[in-house]
């Protein structure tokens, strides 16, 4: 079979996977468009790429040209993008397809992909539960076999969070390791492009070549792509650091059991495994739900109906065509976020709020700083507290839903790289466990995440 | 922290955001319910010098200061919801009004 004809069989598998897997409402590309635009992709794409022919879904906040990007919001229906992500012309240039726009949060503001003004996206192997989020709909495709992997984006914990839910591997890297051009900003100080895959290589393969420098991106780093570790025979002379702020008393007793488990196939394999303590980690979440909120309430103020999206009832004045745009184009829990962010960054508020928010970073930053000082090479907890939890279970309480994502925040607030991997099941629900390494040091994290997959029972009950 | 109707209404005053007259009560209620436990963190003692920590490079690297083509796959025009002569249409600005009380 010539190299066209092999792009072309895959590109045809994946829609078929795809258009199968429907039923989640994780895919937002129509179908015969999707299918289009993959046999189209394989007739041009490169055969000598490291990705040749392996379809990605991407999530719905990343700029394609291919597709319109929502953001999983009504105030974006219908956009095009007018240029594309940096991570989607490396993806193609290295042979991959760009397998349509996955559903998620809208504007990424959520962690179970019910706040999408396209309907919520469905739990793979449990359809009264939330696949997570808000990269729920790149999770959920990758979980069901549509695809071996896809992009979505992290703030706060949307691929790792995910990933834990639907037993699949999400990485987010390293701040400043994946060039954020053409990922819509929601908090730009937090943001970044990950990877989730099916195996800790497909989602490595991906991440490889997404990473290194883009002159489009002030905040990505001067550097070369990831280069992938090989798998290592042992962990010997790894140094593992669980923190014992992850690990309280009320602790799901399965997730407990599945990071016992994991540790102790961690000394199995030779690594070394201590205790530390990252004090600040219970302020994690308050802080991060300052900071987000605040970067987002200003990264929105272009959402006015002025130069792109739709217009709602914009006639008589200018100020009610903004007011009426965003009052009608955004969801609720975008709303809550912007009222809050902006309530944040007011006068006689900012000092109390943000500015001690700033600090708190600072300190959680420097908690990170002091394990690593100390040693350890990475640290090893639960991705989530409990595994995947049902449907319009949250949705009343937002302190609540904020609460599932208190292992996954501190990573994004100290920039630092961070996966999840799957370690086996509770009551037939996955549950993920996750490394957390030192800045641009994922191929230790990898390292580490490849000897621990090929011998974790992550199929099986804990 | 309790936020009240009226707070809201300010708060979307200053956000450039409508919101709903129905939704308001729930509405003060969520935001004061977040704010009440995010402002957990002020009773950390944390030292003024403490340095913001800044992700990313130590640096910020300029681009070159040269005229290229805007590198777009079709122009405003396609995007904008009304588009003339090289201009995006708004309705014109009314009064300027207060912010609520």
């Amino acid at each position: 079979m010539s190299d066209t004809n092999d792009a072309l069989a895959s590109a045809k598998a994946a829609a078929d996977r795809i258009v199968k897997a429907k039923r989640l409402n994780a895919c937002l590309t129509p179908s015969k468009e999707l299918r289009t635009s993959l046999l189209r992709q394989a007739q041009t794409v490169h055969p000598s790429g490291v990705l040749y022919g392996m379809p990605v879904a991407v999530k719905d906040n990343i700029c394609t040209l291919e597709f319109t990007t929502t953001c999983g919001s009504k105030v974006l229906e219908g956009y095009r993008s007018p240029y594309e992500a940096t991570a989607i012309s490396k993806l193609k240039a290295a042979g991959a397809l760009i397998a349509g726009k996955a559903n998620c949060d809208e504007f990424a503001m959520g962690s179970s992909t019910e706040h999408s003004a396209y309907g919520r996206t469905v739990h793979p192997m449990d359809k009264t539960r939330v696949p997570g989020g808000s990269s729920g709909g790149s999770a959920s495709l990758v979980a069901a076999g549509a695809v071996p992997a896809a992009l979505g984006s992290e703030t706060g914990g949307s691929v790792r969070q995910p990933a834990s839910f639907c037993g699949v591997v999400g990485i987010k890297p390293t701040y400043g390791r994946v060039s954020r051009s053409g990922l819509v900003a929601f908090g730009s100080s937090l943001d970044q492009i990950g990877v989730l895959g099916r195996s800790v290589h497909d989602a490595a393969r991906v991440l490889s070549v997404i990473s290194g420098r883009d002159p489009k991106d002030a905040t990505c780093e001067d550097r070369d792509p990831l280069r992938l570790p090989t798998v290592p025979e042992s962990l010997q002379g790894f140094v593992i650091g669980v923190p014992k702020e992850y690990f309280p008393p009320d602790l799901d007793a399965g997730v407990r059991r599945a990071c016992d488990r994991a540790l102790r196939l961690l000394r199995e394999l030779g690594a070394a495994v201590r205790e530390v303590s990252l004090p600040h980690t219970a302020y994690a979440v308050p802080t991060y739900y300052i900071i987000a909120p605040a970067e987002a309430s200003s990264n929105l103020a272009r959402y006015d109906g002025a130069r792109y999206g739709p217009r709602f009832n914009g006639s008589m004045d200018v100020r009610a065509l903004y007011r009426h745009t965003r009052g009608e184009g955004f969801g609720a829990e975008v709303q809550r976020r912007i009222l809050v962010g902006t309530y944040v960054l007011s006068s006689g508020y900012y000092d109390a709020y943000y500015r001690k928010a700033q600090q708190m970073r600072a300190l959680i930053a420097q908690d990170f700083r002091n394990a690593f000082d100390r040693g350890v090479d990475l640290l090893f907890t639960p991705t989530t507290p409990t595994p995947a939890f049902r449907a319009g279970e949250k949705t009343a309480d937002p302190v609540a839903m904020y609460l599932s994502d208190v292992y996954t925040v501190t990573a994004n607030l100290a920039g630092l790289p961070a996966l999840s991997l799957p370690l086996g099941r509770i009551k037939g629900l996955p549950i993920g466990g996750q490394f957390i390494g030192q800045a641009f040091l994922e191929d230790e994290m990898l390292e580490a995440a490849y000897a621990l997959e090929r011998v974790v029972p992550a199929g099986e009950e804990v | 922290m309790s936020v009240s109707r009226e707070d809201v209404l300010k708060i979307a005053h200053l956000a450039e955001l409508e919101v709903d007259e129905t939704t308001l009560p729930a509405l003060a209620e969520q935001m004061s319910r977040i704010l009440v436990y995010v402002a957990q963190i002020s009773g950390v003692a944390a030292s003024e010098a403490v340095k913001p920590f800044i992700p990313g490079p130590d640096a910020v690297r300029f681009r070159p200061d040269e005229v290229k083509p805007i590198p777009l796959a079709f122009g405003p025009d396609t995007l904008a919801p009304a588009f003339k002569e090289g201009f995006f249409l708004v309705p014109k600005l009314g009064q300027f009004e207060e912010a609520p009380e």
